[in-house]
């Protein structure tokens, strides 16, 4: 039986019999103040035997760390399956596996014609209802990492610096030693400019859960879930959808992912002087 | 079933009152009787008021998983990364006009739909930061969703008839009670078409960092406010989720429900 009816029958009972002793209880025993306080308790009871209707998860924990910070799990919140194609997490004594489907649609309502508006939202209705089972369709909008265009483009200006050096330090023509200049003030705008601006991507893709007694039984089935959805996707928006892995999973999970690291610095320098002005 | 057996503690103990000897006693013991059914009342019904009140009152916030806390308003989860601060927000996003619950001309519907993929582009192009929209999915069945409508629909036409045999005719109330007889026949007319009748469940989701969790806070709620304002012009409400709801939203970015009925459990106000 569900832990939350427990939880529920231990508060209603408690508070059910602490109403009886209150109203029960002759005053020659149980003086009016006193008889007041347990009602006081009662109520309070079923107060709580009520939260649990939704709050099961937290009223235990509370009660048992009574600190300001309450910790409902210290563990990872998922891990991947062997395969790097479904993330997994603990649910009681069950498995479930998470599969995500990278739905490549690159088109965009600029260049579409009224009908095919139309043909395009009609798409998408049919595709919020394929899947009998609950699957999440996602629009997700984040930062391009840079990191590595950023690192390419330091090396570059690195490597015509040193060939500016070594042109003047050997008496290079004239006309060598400002051509090589003009290279590196172009590399040090592409720089400027790459580092000052945000670029955005839109992604979209699907999610589908399975739940299992065992983990390579929920991946499976979950695997299973999500060829299913692969097949109807493609058939309804003429895409060839596919199953995400490895670490691009991270980038639909991991908040950090969505904010990568170089425009951090950038995005709080920028904050930091706006709050300044 | 909880509202009842929780009601009837409280029917208990009014009938109990008589037993503190009258006077002031009693009277306290009904205040904070009432004060009790009013609480409850309001944990049915809105208890997304109640909890952050309380939460926010005695200062406690949750660790749903490592690395992760659900801030004491209820209304943010944010993640510590090497001293960075990721606080993630979540907004419920019903896009009416797309759904059942339109009841427009098909001609309107039409427009709306032609409408809806450039409204959608540029709304995401005026917004400077990270989001994700979601539409959470599930199949219902079909017969026992048209039976179900076809007996509501039974039942206004008998409140219609009531009203139309009254003395006074309240025009209002025969008003009112036809658009729902519209709504309840677009929907059956539409599942008769072969449309597949679906729950679903849409929000949105934000992030924002900061050097320090406040930073961080403060900056995820401009955003909220910015996506309220590049959304306006889609047919969408926006509210900012708070309390359980936004516990079952975080977890849903490692699993999903896998049935209607888990779904359904987790967002009973919602849906």
């Amino acid at each position: 039986m569900d832990k939350k009816i427990f939880v529920f029958l231990g508060f209603f009972i408690s508070s059910v019999v602490v109403l009886i002793i209150a109203g029960s209880a002759p005053l020659t025993i149980l003086p009016a103040p006193a008889k007041l306080l347990l009602l006081l308790v009662s109520m309070a009871l079923d107060i709580l035997a009520f939260s649990s209707r939704y709050y099961t998860y937290l009223l235990l924990p509370f009660m048992q760390q009574r600190s300001s910070n309450i910790v409902l799990s210290n563990e990872d919140a998922y891990w991947l399956s062997t395969a790097s194609d479904s993330v997994i997490r603990k649910d009681g004594e069950d498995y479930i596996a998470t599969v995500y489907i990278r739905i490549p649609v690159y088109r965009s309502a600029t260049e579409m014609s009224d009908d095919e508006k139309l043909d395009f939202s009609r798409r998408v209705s049919r595709l919020v209802g394929i899947s009998k089972s609950p699957a999440r369709y996602t629009a997700e909008l984040h930062m391009m990492n840079k990191d590595y265009y950023i690192q390419q483009l330091r090396d570059t200006i690195s490597k015509v610096e040193n060939e500016e050096v070594q042109l003047v330090q050997n008496n290079g023509s004239p006309g060598d030693i400002e051509r090589v200049r003009g290279k590196l003030a172009m590399w040090h705008n592409i720089l400027d400019h790459i580092g000052g601006v945000q670029s955005f991507e839109l992604t979209h893709y699907a999610t589908v859960s399975a739940r299992g007694a065992k983990e390579y039984e929920a991946v499976s089935i979950a695997q299973q879930d999500a060829r299913e959805l692969l097949s109807g996707i493609g058939s309804t928006f003429g895409v060839t959808p596919s199953i995400v892995t490895g670490k691009e999973l991270l980038n639909y999970i991991e908040p950090e992912y969505l904010i990568p690291f170089s425009t951090i610095s950038e995005q709080i320098s920028k904050n930091v002087q706006e709050e300044v002005i | 079933m909880y509202l009842a057996f929780c009601g009837l503690v409280i029917v208990v103990a009014l009938s109990s009152l008589g037993s503190m000897g009258g006077g002031a006693y009693s009277l306290i013991g009904a205040v904070f009787i009432l004060v009790a059914l009013g609480v409850l009342l309001v944990m049915n019904w809105a208890d997304f008021v109640i909890f952050p009140l309380v939460t926010n009152l005695l200062g406690v916030s949750f660790q749903p998983a490592k690395d992760y806390r659900i801030v004491k308003t209820q209304d943010a989860v944010v993640k510590n990364v090497n001293g960075l601060f990721y606080a993630t927000g979540y907004v419920t996003a019903n896009v009416f006009a797309y759904t059942f619950k339109a009841e427009q001309q098909q001609q309107d519907q039409e427009l709306k739909a032609v409408q809806a993929p450039e409204t959608w582009e540029r709304a995401v192009m005026n917004i400077g930061f990270p989001f994700k929209y979601h539409v959470l999915s599930a199949g219902l069945d079909v017969q026992k969703v048209r039976d179900e409508l076809e007996g509501k629909r039974s039942f206004q036409e008998f409140q219609l008839s009531r009203a139309m045999q009254a003395q006074n005719v309240n025009e209002m109330t025969v008003t009112e009670i036809q658009r729902k007889i519209n709504v309840l026949q677009t929907k059956i007319a539409r599942i008769g078409e072969g449309e597949k009748p679906i729950a679903t469940i849409m929000y949105f989701e934000t992030t924002a960092v900061g050097v320090s969790e406040k930073a961080a806070l403060d900056l995820l709620s401009a955003q909220i406010k910015q996506l309220e304002v590049a959304m306006s012009g889609m047919d969408v409400q926006l509210a900012r989720i708070v309390g359980r709801e936004l516990y079952t939203l975080f977890q849903f970015n490692f699993s999903l429900p896998t049935t209607y009925e888990e779904a359904a459990t987790n967002f009973d106000i919602q849906s």
